[in-house]
């Protein structure tokens, strides 16, 4: 079976046991170098979304395809083998603060390298090279051997990208990437995803709560409210209407369409 | 803007100001009282039921006066072979036992955590370090010289286990409260179990761990004196003999070189658990 997409969601349902089901059926698909950005209001369940394509939440329901893999019935050994196939990348960058940029970078490896070499620190050579070529790219060498604590949130969240990067994933699995940087230290983290997506030919998922964001960097953007997508389509067709749906009324004022949600009042 | 001046002129009722008081504890008048009534009974009781025999605390005293007298006039020399024999082999005890009951209380710690280990794992090892808690060392170190006989081996054996146990707690504690992100990222990077740990999990708890396995350092050294009381070998055995043929002098030189030991070894561990976080 040839299956253009590198990834496939099926009418996918997810819940948690204390919420009932987060996510009531979702379709989509994603082709090779296609950035789609995720946009919802708090709780709709993006982070439910990436976190279940990687199982890391289990579905209850529906199917999840890596180019034609189905990843929902694999077992333990194939499906570690299916997640070094897709990088993540986390809000908070989720690294481990007493480690150094490098031993964090490296952990992208680990799935590739066997625990008992890992363990004496004995990385690939061509880990290591590729380790730094990263860091360079992400315009962090020289703080190589610093540890992640004395990491500015830029610099953290860019070792993060690279300790994703490593891994040589087929798609990208970005959770709010910026939500705890500035608005120029955004706009470069956004820049850089992008570059590199481009550059490998990667594909992305990119969870944003900043609207303005996911228009200037996503060619495709889907809505998700409530746990359905209610909006799948390029940024230009996102009006006030497609926001009210997504976002709720108090959302869309003048002002505020297209700028940052994150600056909406809220109202409960 | 300065309060000063305008203090005295903000329109508060003073009167009520003053007059307040903190609300007391026990709410109840009634239970105040009850409360007051069993405290002056039960200090009447103590005294009446404990019968102090006059003659004996007057024996009691001219022993406690050659006791102390002893422990002024503090003698190394006499049995100095047989202190430093103690010494040697109480300090090679506390670091057998704390290198062992470290090494030990990685795994039972790590599945004694809830979040990492699968339930039946994570009963065993809580039931294991629950038991290994559950004695005092005393009677650990009588039960280990009933098994192994008198000597230092009984005594490492019992110094061990209660490491273990209170390492393999702690870490346990330790481990639940990390923080979840790095090693769900590590997850999802397709790593393998082990390799979850020593990236995701280790790092995050070493520091902490290796303080304490320090500490315990401390600690192992001075129940080494106590259990060598009941036969486990270490200073302590030296220390009932001398006890036992009266020499309180050599008793004071044992304290003495104690304290020194554990005098000398404070900056020093203070120093490596400074370099470890
Ligand atoms: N581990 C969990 N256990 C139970 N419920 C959870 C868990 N994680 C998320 N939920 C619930 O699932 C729903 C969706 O959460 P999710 O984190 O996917 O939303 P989100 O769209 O990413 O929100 P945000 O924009 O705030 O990050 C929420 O109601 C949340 O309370
Ligand atoms: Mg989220």
């Amino acid at each position: 079976m040839s299956d253009a997409a590198v990834l496939r969601v099926d009418d996918l349902v997810v819940g948690y046991a204390s919420e009932g089901e987060v996510l009531r059926g979702l379709s989509f698909a994603l082709e090779a170098n296609e950035i789609v950005g995720l946009i919802g209001a708090s709780g709709a369940g993006k982070s439910t979304l990436l976190r279940s394509v990687q199982r890391l939440v289990e579905p209850s329901s529906g199917s999840i395809s890596l180019r034609g893999e189905e990843l929902t019935t694999l077992g333990s050994t194939e499906l570690r083998a299916a997640r070094r196939r897709m990088g993540m990348i986390f809000q908070e960058h989720a690294l481990v603060e007493r480690l150094t940029v490098m031993e964090n970078v490296l952990c992208g490896t680990l799935g590739r390298t066997g625990s008992w070499r890992a363990i004496r620190r004995r990385f690939d050579a061509e880990d290591v090279v590729d380790a730094f070529r990263l860091l360079d790219r992400m315009g962090l060498s020289g703080l190589e051997d610093r540890r992640c604590d004395e990491l500015s949130g830029g610099q953290k969240q860019r070792v993060g990208i690279a300790r994703a990067l490593i891994q040589n994933p087929e798609l990208l699995l970005v959770d709010e990437p910026t939500a705890s940087l500035d608005p120029a230290a955004s706009v470069r983290i956004m820049s850089l995803i992008a570059e590199v997506c481009a550059e490998s030919g990667l594909a992305a998922i990119i969870n944003l709560h900043d609207v303005g964001l996911a228009r200037r960097f996503c060619p495709r953007i889907l809505g998700l409210h409530e746990g359905r997508i209610v909006f799948d389509g390029p940024p230009r067709d996102l009006d006030d209407a497609v926001l009210t749906e997504i976002y709720g009324e108090e959302a869309v004022e003048p002002h505020v369409v297209g700028s940052r949600q994150d600056d909406v009042p809220r109202v409960d | 803007m300065s309060l000063g001046p305008d203090r005295t002129t903000f329109p508060v009722s003073t009167d009520a100001a003053r007059s307040w008081r903190p609300p007391p504890r026990i709410a109840s008048r009634s239970v105040r009282r009850a409360l007051w009534a069993v405290a002056v009974l039960y200090a009447a009781l103590a005294v009446f039921t404990v019968d102090v025999d006059l003659a004996r605390v007057a024996e009691g005293l001219t022993r406690a006066s050659d006791f102390f007298g002893g422990l002024l006039r503090p003698d190394f020399v006499t049995r100095w072979t047989d202190i430093r024999a103690g010494l040697v082999e109480s300090l090679a005890m506390t670091l057998i036992a704390t290198a062992a009951g470290f090494v030990l209380s990685i795994p039972l710690g790590l599945g004694a955590s809830r979040n990492l280990a699968p339930a039946p794992i994570y009963a065993v090892c809580r039931s294991v370090l629950a038991v290994f808690r559950a004695f005092h060392e005393v009677l650990v170190a009588i039960l280990f010289v009933a098994m192994f006989g008198f000597g230092a081996f009984a005594g490492v054996a019992t110094l061990a286990v209660a490491t273990v146990g209170f390492l393999g707690k702690l870490l346990a504690e330790a481990v639940e409260e990390i923080d979840p992100a790095p090693l769900e990222a590590l997850t999802a990077a397709g790593s393998p179990g082990p390799s979850r740990i020593a990236f995701g999990v280790l790092p995050q708890v070493m520091p902490r761990i290796l303080g304490l396995t320090l500490y315990r350092v401390d600690i192992n050294f001075r129940e080494s004196a106590i259990i060598g009381l009941v036969g486990a070998g270490g200073i302590g055995a030296t220390l009932i003999t001398a006890f036992a043929r009266y020499e309180f002098e050599s008793v004071s030189a044992i304290l003495i070189l104690m304290i020194a030991v554990l005098f000398v070894g404070e900056p020093l561990s203070g120093r490596l658990r400074r370099s470890v976080s």
